[in-house]
């Protein structure tokens, strides 16, 4: 069967700077009109996993509690490791905010195919998929800090005026969080390896960070391309205002910032490029 | 509300048969053969095809338009392109308002919530605020007749539960623009002229509609306008009854063009009544056509059929030779005179031609369409002209109307 090539002229494209601010423009409106969508959401993952297991809450401490015992084993008596506070707290400290990281990114890399009855039926902004997951880890997150909590107080560690950049910190960690999720969300809806590759990619990230050691003992060019890791200075800043009462180191700090904010505007526009392809191409 | 607009301006959609890649093995090979054959968006690739080509509608406040089709013909296509499901590959599709969709409604129920859990989740996907759906939340638990089963878990529903609740919540949001699919099917006779009703009163209330629908009576009696859709082409655009006789003809019989060999031609059909008719109510159709000079042991037949849209089925077929009526030679007029003893609906006059035999249809014709209504009340497959008198008894009065 032979096919007509359309009749129609289509209207020339905008230029580049036009269609950037129509894109932005639209995904404030779109989250603007849809912030209740991310909430309920967000419930609806936390009421489900409530419904669905027994230890439902148990389980935001139970893994970074698990690593924080395997650390303390392996780095206070079997190779000796220098920490100016007690080696389980600076563990914890490390692993509470990493829980965070590596549990979004797990939940979110299938977050679009899990729901793919929702992404083919109904029109919403499928950002709020991975965002979603996001808030459920910070949910898990700040119960996970109940047990810092105790574990300060066991240990004897004071709390400082510090405390109160608490919400930055916090706040640089999601952007990042969700740049990163934004990213892996999109991409294994397309390819389905992502989900694999993240697995290796977390334990390698892990180890690329000062989650349960001082990565910055690391020298050499090593570690200069290991400085480059946002989430060390987030991690570190944790450890800063809630364990030694000082000021987040500024250089790093504001490196991570910078990179949260570069990496979520950039991922969250190529979201919403690719948006209209996801119906079609899950 | 009221301020609702849908437009479809030229719209194409190709689509690609078989598998894309899927996983990075099968990247590789794709990219490479993409850079070396630069492919013109207007062009088909060997796996692609156009699932929709050049559709073009406007639909205003206040009025409703159909698309019909046989299955595979784009209409839930022209759906998705309209709630921004899917882009268009050329054209543009311009949708002014808050949209309600009612597209396979119930597929965003979660099994595990319970009825209340999933009104609030559901009415959030569509974009109600939480506020919204708990001030209509006692309306929507009543229209969707769960009652109690409302605090049980969604997987423990019945297929027709499940359709009914999704049914319910799409149908109190407070929208611009209303798209539906194929819902009208949902739950039981009695929920679906609930469902009817309330889509009904959603577009008197001038909120414009796009609805896809096999049930070709409820598009009749719903839209101002139709489009039939058949393999991505706007086969017919205009009034509901034109497009239906289109399609009702099609199904029946795919189009026979060429040239009839015994040289029948039917060119025509008119309606001679004011629509509705009454059940019970005589109508006249004149077919007009051309037919050549008699032969020797040939003799030519025009037919008539009387098909139901509400079922699909013929109700009532005759021809001229049944009627031991002879064609004149050269152009003609055949006046068919016909009492609609049928239940009120939506039924379908068609014309064949050609050589009559009992297990075969001839040629379709033109066709055209008759509204029944009601008159009296009655209830069944046939009319049968009933009269009823009463009188008491006793007083030697006879029973009077």
């Amino acid at each position: 069967m032979t096919i007509p090539p359309p009749l129609r002229q289509d209207p020339p494209r905008p230029p580049a700077i036009v269609a950037l601010r129509d894109d932005l423009r639209e995904m404030f409106q779109e989250l603007v009109q849809y912030r209740e969508l991310l909430l309920t959401m967000t419930r609806r993952d936390l009421l489900l996993r409530y419904k669905q297991t027994i230890m439902g809450f148990g389980w935001s401490i139970l893994m970074p509690v698990t690593y924080m015992i395997v650390f303390s084993l392996i780095f206070t008596r079997v190779v000796k490791l220098e920490t100016d506070v007690p080696y389980p707290i600076y563990a914890y400290a490390g692993l509470l905010p990493w829980n965070f990281f590596a549990s979004s990114l797990r939940f979110a890399v299938g977050s679009l195919t899990a729901n793919s009855t929702l992404v083919t039926k109904v029109y919403f902004p499928r950002e709020i998929l991975p965002f979603s997951v996001v808030l459920v880890s910070l949910v898990d997150f700040a119960v996970g800090a109940l047990v810092l909590a105790g574990l300060m107080a066991w240990y004897g560690v004071a709390v400082h005026w510090t405390v109160l950049l608490l919400p930055v910190v916090v706040l640089v960690q999601i952007l990042f969080t969700a740049g990163v999720t934004l990213l892996l969300a999109m991409g294994n809806l397309f390819f389905r390896d992502v989900k694999y590759l993240l697995e290796i990619l977390i334990t390698l990230w892990m180890f690329a960070t000062s989650v349960v050691y001082p990565v910055e003992r690391i020298g050499g060019r090593l570690g200069e391309l290991l400085a480059l890791n946002p989430m060390t200075p987030i991690i570190e800043a944790y450890r800063a205002i809630l364990l030694h009462g000082t000021l987040p180191a500024a250089g790093p700090f504001a490196w991570a910032a910078a990179v949260s904010v570069v990496l979520l505007a950039v991922s969250w526009l190529a979201f919403h490029r690719a948006e209209f392809r996801f119906a079609e191409s899950i | 509300m009221g301020d609702g607009l849908i437009r479809f301006e030229g719209v194409w959609k190709k689509f690609r048969r078989g598998e894309r890649h899927d996983s990075l093995r099968d990247l590789i090979p794709a990219l490479g053969r993409a850079l070396l054959r630069r492919q013109p968006e207007g062009d088909l690739g060997r796996q692609e095809f156009w699932a929709l080509q050049d559709v073009s509608f406007v639909v205003e406040p206040g009025e409703a338009l159909g698309i019909i089709g046989p299955n595979g013909a784009g209409k839930s296509t022209v759906l998705k392109i309209l709630i921004r499901l899917l882009r268009p590959t050329h054209g543009r599709a311009l949708l002014r308002g808050r949209v309600g969709s009612l597209i396979e409604i119930g597929g965003s129920l979660h099994p595990d919530l319970t009825g209340r859990e999933n009104i609030f989740l559901q009415g959030s996907i569509m974009g109600m605020r939480r506020a919204e759906i708990a001030r209509r939340f006692d309306e929507i638990v009543e229209f969707s007749g769960l009652g109690d089963f409302i605090d049980t878990p969604v997987k423990r529903f019945s297929s027709g539960m499940h359709a009914r609740l999704g049914f319910s919540v799409a149908a109190h949001l407070e929208t611009d623009v209303l798209i539906i699919d194929e819902v009208l099917a949902v739950g039981d006779a009695a929920f679906q002229r609930k469902a009817f009703d309330r889509m009904k009163e959603m577009v008197s209330r001038g909120v414009p509609a796009v609805i896809v629908s096999h049930q070709l009576e409820r598009i009749a009696s719903l839209c101002n306008s139709a489009i039939l859709l058949v393999q991505g082409r706007v086969a017919c655009q205009g009034a509901p009854a034109e497009c239906i006789g289109a399609y009702a003809r099609q199904q029946s019989a795919p189009a026979a063009t060429e040239e009839p060999a015994d040289g029948l031609r039917l060119d025509a059909i008119a309606l001679a009544a004011a629509q509705p008719v009454p059940s019970g109510g005589r109508i006249e159709v004149v077919v007009s056509g051309e037919a050549p000079p008699a032969r020797e042991g040939l003799r030519h037949i025009v037919g008539v059929r009387v098909r139901s849209l509400q079922t699909g089925e013929v109700v009532f077929a005759t021809g001229t030779l049944s009627h031991r009526l002879d064609l004149p030679a050269g152009p003609f007029e055949l006046a068919v005179e016909l009492q609609m003893n049928v239940p009120p609906g939506i039924y379908a006059v068609e014309t064949t031609s050609g050589p009559w035999r009992r297990d075969r249809d001839g040629r379709s014709g033109p066709a055209t369409l008759v509204h029944v209504d009601g008159g009296q009340g009655f209830w069944g497959p046939v009319q049968l002209n009933c009269a009823m008198r009463v009188a008491p008894r006793g007083t030697g009065e006879k029973p009077r109307a």
